[in-house]
């Protein structure tokens, strides 16, 4: 009997910083609807101690959550020294929109490069396709 | 031979160097330009698409549906814009002049505020043909030019020998990088990248203040002071500095003063100037536009005559608020670039949407009128990121209307 199924898969907080990203630019004007544009676009980029407390492995789907919206996406290492447990990134897309929270405090600005999710593994699920 | 050069109006750095190569209103080989550019002056289409209710029309039907959406709003919003050129944005003005309509640009919630600052002559401005000249350090502040201005660092701030900078970046320029992130720019900078934790900006701020005044530079998250003091060292040396802005540093200030401030006392110990890191080629002219008509760079209302401004008119908060009841956008596309929990209050309005491209809204909208690309198969005249006034051509012909002879029809109409 396999015990591990009995346990909740872990789930961390991370804080999710965007940024813009040449390729997937380029990606968006060819066809933002395409498959090129949603690959360079549904990522999320860890810490290599994040992807441990997750137990997943680089190029498997992730689910992020807050109130505001969930979207499954895959897990990329981001490469980035030093360390930033707990910091996440993600190129701007309508998939990071989707977790950007409505508070602006009445200035007509979103928190576009605040994100707070929640993380956990969500291995074999396809990524969250765009409405269209 | 006399060559023929182009504008690519893929980003606010409006590069003027662009060749291609045609044919049968084709662009088959664009040479030059970046990544961006490449792809962008591709992108063209040579038949025109008109929908109501996701069902093609004639051009007609279109442009009457649109008129009677905003005949029949009282608080219509009209965004976008920031891929326009002047003269289609002077139509917007007044077209939103006549319909009482709340106007707005992605400025808003951007680089607005910058743009604002520099035409109230609250910051030191040069343009990037100074940059290429005479700069002598280049600060990325929470901006990333290899990602978001492909040719930023070889056309003007780093790699070019200027007239006054023969030496080049080997012996006579310095590239400083401050984000919270080794972007690609970052990279570049070498050992010039200081890397602040997110929302550290206005500390690091205030602990550069305190290094050029001799102080011990003090942060909350331990940044060695002895490379504040160093970078310090490098800004009062410079001769011509100039601090390239992007949205890292503005998300994370809370107003302008703390960059003002730093402005200012670089400038009581050397000579430093700030250019916004503009995305949307014309954004910066939309901007100016309107400040020239209303006093205002965004976010205004027009009701009886008067112009009322505040974040209330911005189209976050309109959006929010749920104030306005229809929606002409164009050129824009408010489900992907704003969060969804605020944008999808848009599926609840009616729209007309005004674009080259289909996206999101466009899938969405009462009224879809796809346009030429301006830059590509429209000209017109634009305000460079520097605030430079450039004029452009059409590279390529289409069978698609402008956005400028779109309005025209909807205001004539009205
Ligand atoms: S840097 Fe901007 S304007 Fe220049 S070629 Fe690239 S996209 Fe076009």
């Amino acid at each position: 009997m396999d015990f591990t199924s009995f346990l909740k898969a872990p789930e961390i907080n991370v804080k999710i910083v965007t940024y813009r990203d040449i390729f997937q630019d380029k990606a968006m004007i060819e066809n933002r609807f395409g498959e090129e544009y949603r690959n360079l676009s549904a990522v999320i980029k860890l810490d290599p101690s994040d992807f441990k407390q997750l137990s997943v492995k680089k190029g498997d789907s992730v689910i992020l959550k807050n109130s505001f919206g969930t979207v499954v996406v895959i897990a990329e290492e981001s490469g980035y020294e030093p360390s930033h447990k707990g910091i996440a990134y993600m190129p701007s897309s309508p998939w990071s929109n989707m977790l950007v929270s409505d508070e602006t405090g009445g200035t007509g600005v979103p928190r576009f490069k605040d994100i707070s999710v929640t993380v956990a593994s969500a291995k074999g699920q396809k990524v969250t396709e765009l409405e269209s | 031979m006399e060559k023929n050069y182009y504008v690519c109006t893929g980003c606010g750095m409006l590069c003027d160097d662009i060749e291609v190569e045609s044919e049968k209103n084709i662009i088959n080989k664009v040479y030059t330009a970046c990544r961006i550019g490449v792809a962008h002056m591709k992108d063209g289409k040579e038949s025109a698409v008109f929908r109501v209710d996701n069902k093609p029309v004639d051009e007609a039907t279109a442009i009457s549906e649109a008129v009677a959406i905003l005949k029949n709003a009282k608080n219509p919003l009209i965004f976008g814009l920031g891929t326009c050129s002047d003269e289609t944005q002077e139509l917007a003005i007044e077209l939103a002049r006549k319909t009482s309509a709340n106007l707005d640009d992605t400025s808003s919630y951007c680089l607005g505020k910058v743009i604002e600052a520099l035409l109230n002559n609250k910051f030191k401005a040069c343009t990037l043909d100074d940059v290429r000249n005479k700069a002598d350090v280049s600060i990325f502040w929470g901006s990333d030019p290899s990602d978001s201005h492909p040719r930023h660092l070889s056309k003007h701030s780093y790699f070019p020998r200027g007239t006054e900078k023969q030496r080049g970046w080997e012996e006579e320029r310095t590239a400083i990088a401050i984000d919270v992130r080794k972007s690609h720019t970052a990279k570049i900078c070498g050992n010039y990248f200081f890397q602040i934790p997110p929302g550290g900006d206005k500390e690091f701020i205030d602990a550069l203040i305190a290094a050029l005044a001799g102080k011990l530079p003090k942060t909350s998250y331990n940044f060695p002071p002895k490379r504040i003091l160093e970078l310090a060292n490098i800004l009062k040396g410079a001769k011509f500095g100039v601090i390239f802005v992007g949205l890292g540093l503005i998300y994370s200030l809370e107003d302008l003063e703390p960059l003002i401030q730093l402005m200012n006392a670089l400038n009581e110990k050397s000579n430093f100037h700030l250019v916004p890191m503009v995305v949307h080629y014309n954004m910066r002219g939309f901007n100016e536009n309107l400040f020239k008509e209303t006093g205002y760079v965004n976010s205004v209302k027009f009701e009886d005559g008067t112009v009322k401004h505040g974040p209330e008119y911005s189209i976050v908060e309109s959006l929010k608020a749920k104030t306005v009841d229809a929606a002409l956008i164009i050129g824009s596309d408010p489900l992907s670039s704003l969060p969804r929990s605020i944008s999808k209050n848009l599926l609840e309005i009616p729209t007309i949407v005004i674009d080259p491209c289909e996206t999101l809204i466009s899938k969405k909208a009462k009224v879809y009128i796809s346009t030429a690309i301006s830059g590509v198969e429209s000209g017109g005249s634009a305000t460079r990121m520097d605030g430079v006034k450039v004029d452009f051509k059409p590279v390529i012909e289409t069978k698609r209307p402008s956005d400028e002879a779109v309005l025209k029809k909807i205001m004539e109409a009205l």
